[in-house]
């Protein structure tokens, strides 16, 4: 009987929504918003962990993080997607450690231009990092606690 | 005249393209307008079982195309709606027996004599999808509250708005469960709509009396009490471009209205009949 088991429901549900679990209808959404993000953009998981690894690579040139917990996300907002990064930062580099790190770069840079050997690495990352649609970065000073998406 | 073309069309199997397809069709039917439905789907037709006319079936749509019989000969009349027709697919043969342009051909010929010419997509993205697009200027994107459906859905929603000629699609929601939603054991239609971020133009409740009507060939729409069958026909009105407003799934379901009902049941049918269409 359709009935009885819909007042069984109803009682037990009673006694069940209680605690602040994700609940079954959550879990679906975040889980369709997240795999629907990667069949709209084409982006695989081995292309988003290359991903992720390239902009550590960037981002570490600047501040110091804890890489493990850096978290790449895509984002509905509206008709917008977004490309959400969450890093937790560990501390900010002085000034000069970042201009000799980049001065460094750029001899090398030069380097390998002048010896006309390779392709540059980091104009690269840059343009990768230009093409998606948009760019969004949590963290920017002190520690940021990574968003439940 | 020039009718309209609407291809029923989902991703998945299973959710509910054709019988949509059915009760939509003869909705329409019921208000008078001309319909003629087409089954798209090559060796694994359907739709004439749905409406009861798996027997009054001599040419089908590939005999149209090879030209054994003209298309007004392949159209199969309803039972109780002469307004209503059915261009049935070929059982025995495979996707490729048509093509997109002669689809395109029919859906232009019979645009002349109907007011409606609905689609019935295959599921899937291939050929049998590009095929029963083709004509088609119009889509309902058919889907139910459940990850997988939804998943396909946008799919076919992103290969939809690819195509010029589809001019505008929406979503019809099926089988939906106000209980579980409820309590929030399945997502509801506004989460559906949100993440597809599409148009809606129905929310179709599960509905068992849908098994009965589809043994006895007989679209819900016909039955006056079902509640799937007055969604449906809230669908038609919406197609017509009348606006009607929602049904209030959770106030029908509920458990009061299901216990009214089992009393109303008891007390006697006849009584309550008319009480329950309102």
């Amino acid at each position: 009987m359709d009935l009885f088991t819909d007042i069984y429901n109803k009682v037990m549900g009673f006694f069940r929504r209680t605690d602040a679990e994700e609940t079954a209808k959550d879990a679906a959404c975040n889980r369709l918003r997240v795999v629907l993000m990667q069949d709209r953009t084409n982006l695989n998981p081995q292309l988003l962990e290359k991903m992720r690894k390239e902009l550590i690579e960037l981002l570490s040139k600047y501040v110091e993080m804890d890489k493990e917990a850096l978290e790449l996300n895509f984002e509905q907002e509206g008709e917008q997607m977004a490309l959400m990064l969450s890093i937790p930062v560990l501390r900010a580099k002085p000034e000069e450690e970042i201009e000799k790190a980049l001065e460094e770069e750029e001899a090398k840079c030069e380097e390998e231009s002048e010896e006309e050997s390779s392709e540059e690495e980091t104009p690269e990352t840059d343009e990768e990092l230009g093409d998606e649609e948009n760019i969004q970065e949590d963290a920017s000073e002190e520690e940021v606690e990574s968003e439940e998406v | 005249m020039t009718g309209r073309v609407i291809v029923i069309t989902s991703g998945k199997g299973g959710v509910g393209k054709t019988t949509t397809n059915a009760n939509i069709g003869t909705a329409l039917a019921r208000e008078g307008k001309k319909v003629v439905m087409i089954d798209t789907d090559l060796g694994l037709r359907n739709l004439d079982l749905l409406l009861g006319l798996e027997n009054r079936i001599v040419y089908t749509i590939v005999d149209v195309v090879e030209k054994r019989c003209k298309l007004k000969q392949a159209l199969v009349k309803d039972k109780k709606n002469p307004n209503l027709c059915l261009l049935a697919a070929a059982q025995t043969r495979d996707k490729s027996a048509v093509t997109e342009e002669q689809l395109k051909e029919i859906c232009e010929e019979l645009q002349k004599d109907f007011d409606f010419i609905l689609v019935d997509c295959p599921a899937g993205i291939e050929q049998g999808f590009q095929n029963a697009v083709a004509g088609a200027s119009e889509a309902i994107v058919v889907t139910t509250p459940e990850m997988s459906a939804v998943r396909d859905a946008d799919r076919i929603i992103g290969l939809l708005e690819a195509k010029e000629e589809i001019k505008s699609y929406r979503l019809l929601i099926n089988r939906v469960r106000p209980n579980l939603i409820k309590s929030n054991d399945m997502m509801s239609v506004e989460d559906v709509v949100e993440i597809l971020s599409a148009k809606l133009i129905g929310i179709i409740p599960e509905d068992t009396g849908i098994i009965t009507s589809t043994n006895k060939g007989e679209p819900i729409v016909n039955d006056e009490k079902s509640l799937a069958g007055r969604a449906y026909k809230n669908v038609a009105q919406r197609i017509m471009g009348n606006e009607v407003p929602y049904l209030d799934l959770e106030a029908e379901t509920s458990v009061v209205a299901k216990f009214k009902k089992f009393l109303a049941g008891l007390v006697g049918k006849e009584k309550v009949g008319g009480k329950e269409k309102q």
